[in-house]
């Protein structure tokens, strides 16, 4: 049996490559825009699209339940803002977010904003076991910063700052770079994570 | 490190890729999809679609080609051509574009931007400027396929998009379009000098030398090229392994 994978779509922006991605890599994928649909999920997967509050306006009815199923341990994957909603807040909106990792999401201290094009992600996390390019897309002003380090599993350097770029808590995995744009080096990502989203079932 | 990319860059008319040599004598050169398919197998960073149709039904054309080519994509892709409502941008977004260009609807109105980067994030706006040489040391802007004078300075009009809201700017030298005898340097370093967005150099790549004399002469995030690619002179990876050779950081 695939793994079924539900993605929230927020009402914005290019879904087709993440849904192709994630069916490519094994799983059965639906797109769902009425975020209830999000609650009966097997694993939930928040797309990076779109911007902070306009991200958070679509789940914020559901917000206690979807929090609870994270906490509670179903397999999720957060992409860029679909990342940065599970923090407490954010320098881009005015709104709170889910407040499932504790900490906020910042402004990039750089000159030159949004950090945009391929650039490393440097972990020693199984989500990139087996990756040997490990060059990923990014597309971004913001960065989430959170409370606990210890949920910060994957890093770059930008402008010679170190910035955290990939989260992990409970399972829940967050990505501030694209794997649905990031070529095989992606697709090698998302099957990782399938793989860690099956066992936690 | 952040990488320089290279993009290549496909003119699509009434679903067809064409490259236009100074904007004329198009010559047909291909299936949008299957070309974009195979330059990120090539190790493209990032694809660029410009749709340079007419009519309201090519453009219907071109997003049902961007639907199709977003599902076997697995890099950004950036749509321009066209663009003039927000409504228009959302169309081309939810199609299966990450970036969509504008260029004299942005012009007629600014604010535009703004209203784009406000809806969508700042890093799926992209300017489109069209400059050309006028006079020592100033560019003006151009629309119309080079054919009209906006009246403004390109630099200004760089620096003025950015603070509206703009991620990138996509620079085209109509003074170096299509004559393939390298970049225009002097033109892309007065704009990467005064903006901090990343700037996407376009117009006159004929070579992989000409690549890396302006990624080593301007401060420029990435290199937009057409015919080196389409006509087979060049794959993107042979680029990226001369680029990486002498220092240039690539994938």
């Amino acid at each position: 049996m695939p793994l079924e994978v539900t993605v929230a779509d927020y009402g914005v922006g290019n879904l087709h490559s993440i849904r192709k991605a994630l069916e490519i890599c094994g799983a059965h994928v639906s797109v769902v825009s009425d975020m209830e649909r999000l609650l009966d999920a097997e694993c939930l997967v928040f797309p990076g699209v779109g911007a902070f509050d306009s991200a958070m306006r679509r789940i914020q009815p559901w917000k206690e339940e979807i929090r609870g199923m994270l906490d509670s341990g179903t397999p999720a994957l957060g992409i860029c803002i679909g990342a940065q909603i599970m923090f407490d807040s954010s320098e881009e909106g005015d709104g709170p977010g889910m407040g499932f990792m504790p900490g906020r999401v910042v402004r990039l201290a750089a000159r030159q904003i949004p950090h945009m094009g391929w650039d490393l992600v440097e972990t020693g996390d199984p989500a990139m076991e087996g990756i040997r390019d490990r060059h990923f897309y990014y597309a971004h002003s913001y960065h989430g910063s959170p409370d606990d380090p210890s949920t910060a599993v994957g890093s770059t350097e930008y402008e010679g700052v170190r910035i955290p770029v990939l989260f992990r808590k409970s399972s829940f995995y967050g990505s501030q770079f694209h794997p649905e744009k990031s070529s095989s080096s992606g697709l090698a990502f998302l099957r990782n994570f399938i793989s860690f989203a099956e066992g936690c079932l | 490190m952040l990488t320089k990319r290279i993009i290549p860059c496909l003119d699509v008319k009434d679903g067809k890729v064409v490259k236009g040599v100074k904007f004329q004598n198009l010559r047909d050169v291909g299936e949008p999809p299957r070309l974009a398919a195979v330059y990120e197998q090539q190790g493209a960073d990032e694809i660029t679609f410009l749709d340079i149709s007419a009519s309201v039904e090519a453009r219907k054309t071109m997003l049902r080609i961007v639907e199709e080519t977003a599902k076997s994509l697995f890099v950004p892709l950036t749509v321009g051509g066209g663009i003039r409502t927000v409504d228009d941008m959302r169309a081309a977004l939810n199609a299966g574009a990450d970036k969509v260009s504008m260029n004299s609807a942005a012009i007629a109105d600014p604010d535009i931007i703004t209203r784009c980067s406000e809806s969508f994030g700042s890093q799926c706006v992209v300017v489109a400027i069209d400059a050309k040489l006028v006079s020592a040391g100033r560019w003006e802007v151009f629309t119309h396929g080079g054919t009209r004078s906006a009246g403004i300075d390109a630099v200004e009009w760089a620096k003025r998009a950015e603070e509206l809201g703009a991620g990138e700017i996509l620079l085209t030298s109509m003074d170096t379009d299509g004559v393939e005898e390298g970049y225009d340097i002097p033109l892309t370093s007065a704009v990467t000098d005064e903006v901090d967005i990343p700037v996407v150099a376009s117009g006159g790549c004929g070579s992989v030398e000409h690549i890396y004399d302006m990624f080593a002469q301007t401060g420029a995030s990435a290199a937009l090229a057409a015919s080196i690619f389409h006509y087979g002179e060049h794959t993107v990876s042979e680029v990226k392994e001369y680029l990486r050779d002498r220092g240039v950081p690539v994938r």
